[in-house]
């Protein structure tokens, strides 16, 4: 038996190169399917990573702590402890790398020229500085030295709209714990620029002594953001906060942004209807040049059944043949896709697109990832359609009446 | 000339089941194509016309300079009399004033920064569709009633109901300080969650009192069913303001760049992934246009001895292909057609559709775009690919000899 | 016919073949009647349509008879699945056919090495006695030819020897010489003729060659699907 494989073997490799055009084209078509199908995969990965990371840097963080009704009305009132004994025992365990505190109130920001409605967020300078973008996004002066620093710190589009700049005044009007109008000027400190202008109209920033000073508070938190060990552990860290604080609202980044899920499952679901299209396209072409050359060979393999060749092995020769082209052309589509990927370096830049991106809440730089799971999904689903759609065109070859194959010219 | 025809007809069913394969990838790829593109382009039309139909209408008149720099001062006088005049011009009832400030509004128990738009009640009615989502209470009645309109989520945060009067506090004109109580008449749910939070409505006239504005505005707002046809809207609205050279004209992918950008992103990436899938196609059917001319070798030579040229018998062969090709995609559009039209009554849903649309303020239920465009650019793009791709065989026909070619069997 | 064994080679009983070409029905063979013993040269003669081919077609089992049976080695062959027909193929049968014996992308060599292949000779072995044969039919250093790089007679000697390198029991060849000249054609009897001398391997061979049907031990004339005559001409 294994005799007769390895004669078939040899004859299917030979017959593939038989005819060299034509199965260069056929190779040409699947290497793009194969191509087509993990560049496209890389490229939405890339986007689905993106969208996560930018989100969990962009303030949210991996776990947010807040009080039960926040969510829902950002005041001041629905704040909470953040000294809790309880609370603080369990954000000390080593599966959480840092955490930062933040008091997040609606305010007023006013220039001599202009009024805009911001969120004050007032940062602990130096955990904030190891969970957020905060930091690196300074543009012109300084990110606050530490808690006692009395500035703020304002966005690029923000500093612009307001007609101000670094080293004037603003006035920030809010409402303080008692109710009251609560206003004061602040010195602009630190411009920061991100690549989401909403962002930098958005958010002002200045340090949590400021703003208890400002509102009147002590040791209350609208919210603290937390960063775990890896994305994995977030489940795990998170049913334990929830254990140890009962009371609190506390939700991972999933809950809390779901549009970041959303587009990676939706992006999940789109490759694998692609993926199938795609190798559909190609299913055609394989079909019908696997049929083809057995109609070429219709002869030869009367002979071979003549000479005792079971059917079997005649199904088998045509099997083997389309398996050397699915193989030859998913080590050739791998190789160009790792190949195209490399060469985009960083990733592709699109920000001709930016107010586009920033809706569709994507940075604009999408880089090119390509990860283990989709690329065994494609490899996968080449191999298992290849071998199905490939099987009709060698059975019919095993059907054929040898001497119906031997006389027909 | 009609042998050539059914001499070309007839040829293509020599091999019914290779040609009725190459006939399904084509058909296939058509039908796709139809679909997807009837989709995407719907999705578009959805798309802007929710964006321009909410609140910033399809094109708007602003001061020059304002849409970067939304400055108080920035303002347009006599905005009343110049819509009037332009309604009149133009025979358009939906063209509205409006004045656009800031303010902290505050109730017994909250405040918040919000927009403040002054607008007038009857036209804007016809513009925007907040006026049609009041669900509590009652829109503006004049253009100078002292009443307010609020978002649903605004009332909550505010804690306030129909009747209750809030406070309003901002900067006007002149830079005074702009302040005064009103009550709110009217809550709406537009739907979009910014909105609803943040935008407060009141008359234009009052708003013009309040912000000592005299007969200043902000933006003359424009809507019209016929989204498609913004250019020319905006070539006449241009017409009619030419005296005022201290304006300009802005459509609504100046006023949300953000959407156009992601059409075009979104419609170039998939003519990308189109692309890719026609020359799979193509290369797959390749191979039957070469071998059908290749296994005709020795008839071609026959017929060469006969007396045909080799420029006719490329052309029979180019025939073929075109034949095969026009019956294929005919039949793969109408299939496009036949689900496009079953959708375009029906409507498609999927899975986690309600929360990406919402963010994009389409409904969400989505209706494919039946167009010419839609339906022909597909099949347009394969035939050409197609026909292409058959003039390579048809090509080396004309290097064959009469004696040579008889010899090959 | 003669003494040798009781059970003969080849046995046909009854055979009838009949297909429909078109919208006429075609009698290729009418109730034949048919045994070839152990050692017998057989020639199968007639005109076109006379079924000659058609009769081979049944004995290799490569075809199937519309009614009647036959029996190799006195085994009824209409019993026996497709796998099991092969193996009968591989293992008692050779053939040769007018044209396209050889499998273009093996060279001369594996072309005869190819029957003792699926059989399971080892390769040591299979190579031994590929070469002795090739020498034997003359073809010695030709082995590493695919079949374009040689000629029709040529072809035709290396058809033969793979027929008898795997050792069959019976050799079916349907118009060997036709596309050959006279003097090759010849010499591919004269091996034939040898093979069944030194073997005892029996041969039938369809043919309109008048050399052939001298040549030939027993001559059976076939005419529109029936044995017209049986000449003994040993």
């Amino acid at each position: 038996m294994t005799n007769s494989l390895s004669l078939i073997s040899s004859l299917a490799w030979r017959n593939l190169w038989r005819n060299k055009r034509r199965t260069g084209v056929i190779l040409f078509a699947m290497v793009l399917g194969v191509w087509a199908m993990i560049v496209t995969a890389s490229f939405m990965r890339g986007m689905a990573i993106q969208a996560l990371d930018d989100t969990i840097n962009n303030l949210t963080g991996h776990i947010q702590i807040h009080q039960k009704k926040y969510l829902d009305d950002p005041v001041i009132e629905n704040s909470f402890l953040s000294n809790d004994e309880t609370l603080l025992t369990s954000l000390a365990h080593t599966d959480i790398v840092s955490w930062s505190k933040r008091l997040r109130v609606p305010a007023v920001i006013s220039s001599e020229r202009d009024t805009f409605g911001i969120t004050l967020i007032g940062i602990d300078p130096k955990s904030e500085a190891r969970l957020s973008f905060l930091l690196s996004a300074i543009y012109q002066g300084n990110y606050f030295s530490d808690n006692s620093d009395k500035g703020i710190i304002i966005g690029k589009k923000l500093a612009e709209d307001l007609e101000t700049k670094l080293g004037r005044r603003v006035v920030i009007m809010s409402q303080d714990k008692k109710n009251e109008l609560a206003d004061r000027g602040y010195r602009i400190t630190g411009i920061y620029d991100t690549p989401q202008e909403g962002m930098e109209t958005a958010f002002a920033f200045m340090t949590y002594n400021s703003i208890e000073k400002l509102l009147k508070t002590s040791q209350l938190s609208s919210e603290i953001a937390i960063i775990t060990r890896s994305l994995d552990q977030v489940p795990a860290t998170l049913s334990r906060l929830k254990a140890a604080n009962p009371d609190l609202d506390i939700q991972s980044w999933d809950t809390l942004q779901p549009f970041t899920k959303l587009i990676e499952e939706m992006y999940t679901d789109f490759q694998y209807v692609w993926h199938l299209i795609v190798f559909m396209a190609m299913s055609f072409g394989i079909i019908n040049t696997l049929l083809m050359t057995i109609f070429e060979r219709t002869r030869e393999f009367g002979l071979f059944q003549a000479l005792g060749l079971k059917p079997r092995f005649i199904l088998a020769q045509v099997w083997i043949e389309a398996i050397f082209m699915l193989a030859i052309a998913l080590v050739l589509g791998n190789l160009v896709s790792w190949l195209t990927v490399l060469s985009t370096g960083d990733g592709i830049d699109v920000s001709a697109f930016a107010q586009g991106m920033e809706m569709a809440q994507l940075s604009n730089i999408i880089p090119f990832i390509i990860v283990r799971e989709d690329l065994l999904l494609a490899n996968i689903i080449v191999i298992l359609l290849g071998l199905l759609t490939s099987l009709y065109p060698a059975w019919r070859a095993s059907r054929l009446v040898p001497a119906n194959a031997i006389t027909r010219v | 000339m009609s042998t050539n025809w059914r001499f070309a007809w007839r040829n293509i069913w020599r091999h019914p089941r290779r040609t009725i394969l190459t006939m399904l990838a084509i058909a296939f790829g058509a039908a796709l194509l139809v679909f997807s593109i009837g989709f995407q382009l719907g999705q578009y039309d959805l798309m802007i016309k929710g964006s321009v139909s909410i609140y910033e209408g399809l094109i708007q008149i602003q001061k020059k300079g304002y849409l970067d720099e939304p400055k108080v001062r920035s303002s347009i006088n006599n905005i009343q009399l110049l819509a009037k005049k332009l309604r009149n011009k133009t025979s358009i009832d939906s063209i509205t004033a409006r004045a656009n400030g800031f303010a902290l509004i505050s109730s017994e128990k909250r405040s918040y920064g919000t927009l403040i738009t002054g607008v007038e009640p009857a036209y804007e009615k016809l513009v925007s569709i907040i006026p049609g989502t009041i669900n509590e209470g009652q829109y503006l009645s004049s253009d100078s009633a002292r009443e307010m309109v609020i978002g649903e989520s605004l009332a909550r945060n505010l804690q306030i109901k129909i009747g209750d009067e809030l406070t309003l506090m901002g900067n006007g004109r002149d830079g005074s300080i702009a302040a005064t109580i009103m009550p709110v008449t009217g809550i709406y749910k537009s739907g979009s969650k910014e909105l609803d939070r943040n935008l407060v409505q009141i008359p234009i006239q009052t708003f013009q009192e309040i912000f000592s504005m005299g007969s200043h505005g902000h933006a003359i707002v424009f809507y019209h069913d016929n989204v498609k046809n913004d250019f020319a809207f905006k070539q006449q609205l241009n017409q009619l303001i030419t005296d005022r050279k201290d304006l300009v004209t802005l459509s609504w992918d100046e006023l949300q760049p953000g959407i156009k950008q992601m059409i075009e992103l979104d419609y170039s990436s998939g003519w990308l992934m189109y692309l890719v899938l026609v020359a799979i196609i193509t290369f797959s059917i390749l191979n039957t246009f070469l071998m059908s001319v290749l296994e005709r070798t020795r008839e071609f030579g026959i017929m060469l001895a006969l007396g045909y040229k080799p420029f006719n018998i490329g052309k029979l062969v180019l025939l073929e292909a075109f034949l095969l090709t026009i019956f294929a995609l005919i039949l793969g559009t109408l299939i496009g057609l036949a689900i496009n039209l079953y959708f375009y009554h029906n409507g498609l849903t999927f899975e986690g559709m309600e929360e990406v649309a919402s963010m994009y303020n389409m409904p969400s239920t989505l209706y494919p775009q039946i167009s010419f465009e839609s339906i022909l650019i597909g099949p347009l793009v394969i035939f050409i690919f197609t026909i292409i791709s058959a003039i390579y065989p048809a090509m080396k026909i004309r290097k064959l000899q009469p004696v040579e070619a008889m010899r090959k069997i | 016919m003669n003494d040798k064994q009781s059970i003969p080679v080849v046995k046909c009983l009854d055979l009838t073949k009949t297909y429909i070409q078109g919208s006429i029905e075609v009698h290729a063979l009418s109730h034949v009647n048919f045994e070839a013993y152990t050692g017998e040269f057989i020639c199968l003669s007639g005109p076109s349509g006379s079924g000659k081919s058609t009769l081979l077609n049944m004995i290799g089992g490569l075809d199937t008879p519309s009614s009647g049976e036959v029996y190799i080695d006195g085994e009824e062959i209409d019993e026996l699945n497709k796998s099991d027909l092969a193996d009968m193929r591989l293992n008692k049968i050779g053939f040769v056919f007018q044209a396209y014996n050889l499998i273009p992308v093996l060279t001369a060599q594996e072309n005869i090495e190819m029957v003792m292949q699926m059989q399971g000779v080892s390769k040591h072995q299979r190579n031994r006695i590929s070469l002795d044969i090739l020498k034997e039919v003359g073809l010695e250093g030709l082995e590493k030819r695919k079949p374009t790089e040689l000629s029709g007679g040529q072809q035709q000697r290396v058809a033969v020897a793979r027929a008898i390198a795997s050792k069959p029991s019976l050799v079916l060849a349907d118009e060997p010489t036709a596309n050959l000249d006279s003097d090759t054609a010849n010499k591919l009897i004269d091996l034939m003729l040898e093979m069944n001398k030194q073997h005892s391997t029996t041969f039938i061979i369809s043919t309109h060659d008048p050399m052939i049907m001298r040549r030939a031990k027993t001559l059976i004339k076939l005419h529109d699907g029936k044995i017209a005559e049986v000449i003994n001409q040993e």
